[in-house]
């Protein structure tokens, strides 16, 4: 029964690493065998591997190294993503605790929130021009958003018994919240954490789209232009590793302090 | 009593949102960003001229309702193929096998990142437009939809198998109602990235639309247009979410727990 | 005394084990061999988690035995069937369905047609004291009315046996003692074989025409009870509370 399980469980992987195979071998043969798609249309996976490695050290033709470009991306998106996490988790707290500022900000707060972070993009640079201080500006008002959210919600969300529990041993209003209320928001508060650094990544390679000089969406812009779409193949792919390692790290060390600080 | 704390509510909002707007309206006006940034008034009759008087070569009203097409049309396609792929994955593990890791490579691109390829795929007009808002929707809607195919209650299962419902029975009577809630969640969240992806879409040469509005004013630098752009995105992302939501209070009424 | 009634299911060696990742092979059911005679109402009784529900499981055909065999009606049982009707403990109603589309469910996936269900559906809703509410939704129903649906459905699809696994093991007490006179009722209305698991004594005296007192894993039986005190039954009656000491004698009281 057990080893059946197993059986069917590897069976279905062995799918799914041909089905991979096979669509990696689809693309090969249609750029490298058949030809049928040039390189300036779709580059052969052999191709984009090649300038995968050359790109770690090779400037040509954007100016930097894909490191470069790595970390000029990460600054920014780190930058403005951590103030924004550093105000957005208070002010998530505090709307959600005080009933009165919740209905004064709430409505304010939810016709800011839908517009896109892309829009955000054009009035920094309009406002304070072309460069890192209108980048970081941008994701840290999308990384702010989404910390507002998902805090507020965590807060909202305590249970109304471990509220009671708490004031049946004569906790005041202060200790509520920083021993029950935070606390048990604190699993939504890194669902937060998650979701934010998510939109403060979007947000950076727009940003970097419409204004930089260099940066990984600088990179893909730049490469688009002289039709290389190796490079363009490759930006994306790094672009989306790196989100998904930093989603993990976040959600890594969530689980760790989630799990400590949970309440029974 | 609960009607003077809903009035209460109410009132409260519609003081913050006033208070919001004189603290920009006075930001504007007694200190240097006035220089940059117009005030509110401007902002706001603008972008009410706007239905009247044309910017570019269209009025508002033009703006909107091409900016909504560009952005249903792939909604549409984006939907129908993500609940289909969805539910083919839920249901068949084979499909889930050869789907889901392209889903898992694929997903974490953000749409944005797609716009030099989609450019070159599709040239600048619509085509490259509608990609991108496919791709923002896409993902979203077929995850949802195989996370509620897997969200069957086995217990409703076993009743369905007890009263002598075959496969076929037993997907159309209980793993599609379970679904549909799902699917709706899916869409919803779907339409709101769509709708955000529609400055993105129209930063690919276009000549109007409300991501236009945006995109161009920041070209000429006229702060006055991106904030009409803005103040248009805004409010037309709030009608469409506030209409999906009563659509779907409307057909998932069994879900409404109480009373 | 009843020997010459017909055998409707029998346990022919019955073991099943199940594959736990850390514990390895646990034996649930050890060597069980049980008679279920016709249109008898039989209990099946015993302490919290000795294997009752996966007996029933099994004569539904959502769990098959590791080895020995079901017969139900003359026929071995492989997978669930519509001869088998089951009343779940969390009733497992159709939240999107209304009552009458919950009743009408078993008949509706036998192709049965539409006026013709109708009717019959209509009937089991009445035998439950539903009508009124064929249009409401599950979630409008308290508990117990709930209940009532879970009955009715398994009984629309006319079944040979219907097995209640702790059906009323989530009401309150005050409702619990109503749906035991309803069931006894019904059943009195609609002559059926039942087999009905419980862990409460008093429920099990009170519904039973016969019980088998299950021992712990794995399950087997350890004691059996002709139930034969006339309906209506009393709780307060002597020969209740003498057969209620005698079981509770008997039964495996370790946790």
């Amino acid at each position: 029964m057990k080893n059946k399980q197993t059986a069917k469980m590897s069976k279905f992987l062995i799918i799914s690493v041909l089905s991979v195979c096979a669509g990696i071998l689809a693309w090969w043969i249609v750029t490298d065998v058949l030809e049928l798609f040039r390189s300036n249309v779709l580059p052969s996976p052999v191709k984009v591997m090649q300038t995968f490695m050359k790109k770690w050290v090779e400037t040509k033709p954007d100016g930097a190294t894909l490191l470069q470009h790595l970390f000029a991306s990460l600054k920014v998106a780190l930058g403005g993503y951590l103030i924004g996490a550093a105000i957005g988790i208070p002010l998530g707290i505090f709307m959600a605790w005080n009933d009165k500022i919740d209905m004064l900000v709430r409505p304010v707060f939810d016709l800011v929130r839908t517009i896109p972070g892309v829009a955000w993009t054009s009035v920094m640079v309009t406002l304070v021009g072309i460069g890192y201080m209108s980048k970081a500006l941008v994701i840290f008002i999308s990384a702010m958003v989404a910390m507002v959210i998902n805090s507020y919600s965590g807060i909202k969300q305590t249970k109304t018994v471990h509220l009671w529990v708490g004031q049946t041993f004569g906790a005041s209003n202060w200790e509520l919240l920083t021993k029950v209320a935070i606390p048990s928001a604190l699993p939504m508060i890194f669902t937060g954490l998650d979701v934010a650094l998510g939109s403060a990544w979007t947000t950076l390679v727009a940003a970097e789209l419409l204004a930089s000089t260099r940066g990984l969406g600088f990179m893909i812009q730049q490469a688009r232009g002289i039709f290389r779409l190796d490079i363009v193949i490759v930006g994306m792919v790094v672009i989306a590793i790196t989100g998904a390692i930093l989603s993990t790290i976040i959600r890594k060390i969530g689980n760790k302090i989630v799990k400590g600080g949970r309440l029974g | 009593m609960r009607a003077f704390e809903k009035n209460k509510r109410l009132i409260l909002g519609a003081v913050g949102i006033f208070v919001f707007l004189c603290i920009w309206y006075i930001a504007t006006k007694s200190t240097t960003l006035g220089k940059v940034m117009p005030d509110p008034v401007t902002v706001f009759g603008g972008f009410f001229t706007a239905f009247v008087e044309p910017i570019g070569t269209k009025t508002m009203t033009m703006h909107i309702l091409i900016s909504l097409r560009r952005m249903l049309v792939p909604y549409a396609i984006g939907g129908f193929t993500g609940v289909l792929i969805g539910i083919l994955m839920g249901w068949y593990k084979v499909a889930d096998a050869i789907f889901m890791p392209y889903i898992q490579m694929l997903r974490p691109i953000p749409p944005i990142a797609w716009i030099p390829l989609s450019i070159i795929w599709f040239g600048f007009d619509e085509g490259s437009k509608y990609f991108l808002i496919f791709l923002a929707c896409f993902f979203t809607i077929a995850l949802t939809t195989y996370n509620g195919v897997h969200s069957v209650d086995e217990t409703l299962v076993r009743a369905s198998r007890m009263l002598g419902a075959n496969d076929r029975q037993l997907f159309m009577t209980i793993v599609l109602p379970t679904t549909v809630p799902y699917i709706f969640s899916g869409l919803q969240v779907a339409l709101g990235s769509a709708w955000a992806t529609i400055v993105a879409a129209e930063m690919i040469r276009s000549s109007e639309g409300v991501g236009w509005l945006i995109v161009r004013g920041q070209d000429i630098g006229n702060m006055t247009q991106i904030m009409i752009g803005i103040v248009a995105i805004a409010l037309t992302g709030l009608l469409i979410t506030t209409l999906m939501r009563v659509l779907e209070n409307k057909l998932c009424a069994w879900t409404v727990r109480g009373k | 005394m009843s020997e010459n009634k017909n055998i409707l299911i029998e346990f022919r060696h019955v073991d099943k084990e199940f594959n736990k990742p850390e514990e390895g092979v646990y034996q649930v059911v050890g060597d069980l061999n049980i008679q279920v005679r016709e249109n008898e109402f039989l209990v099946l009784f015993g302490p919290g988690q000795c294997g009752k529900s996966t007996i029933l499981n099994m004569i539904a055909g959502f769990e098959m035995p590791t080895s020995g065999e079901i017969i139900c009606g003359g026929k071995r049982v492989e997978k669930p069937g519509p001869e088998r009707g089951m009343v779940f403990q969390n009733t497992a109603l159709f939240p999107w369905l209304t009552v009458m589309g919950n009743v009408e469910y078993g008949p509706k996936m036998q192709g049965v047609k539409k006026a013709e269900r109708r009717e019959r559906a209509q009937k089991y809703i009445d035998l439950v004291g539903l009508q009124g509410f064929e249009n409401s939704f599950p979630v409008k129903l308290s508990g117990g009315m709930q209940q009532r649906v879970g009955i009715a459905r398994a009984y629309c699809n006319e079944p040979l046996v219907m097995l209640l696994d702790e059906p009323f093991g989530h009401l309150d007490a005050q409702t619990r003692y109503m749906m035991q006179d309803e069931l006894t009722r019904i059943w009195q209305a609609e002559k059926r074989t039942v087999i009905f698991v419980t862990n409460n004594i008093e429920e099990a005296v009170y519904l039973a025409d016969r019980i088998l007192v299950l021992r712990n894993c794995p399950t087997g039986v350890k004691a059996e009870y002709e139930i034969n005190l006339p309906r209506p039954r009393n709780y307060t009656d002597p020969e209740f509370l003498r057969l209620r000491r005698e079981i509770d004698a008997v039964v495996d009281h370790t946790l």
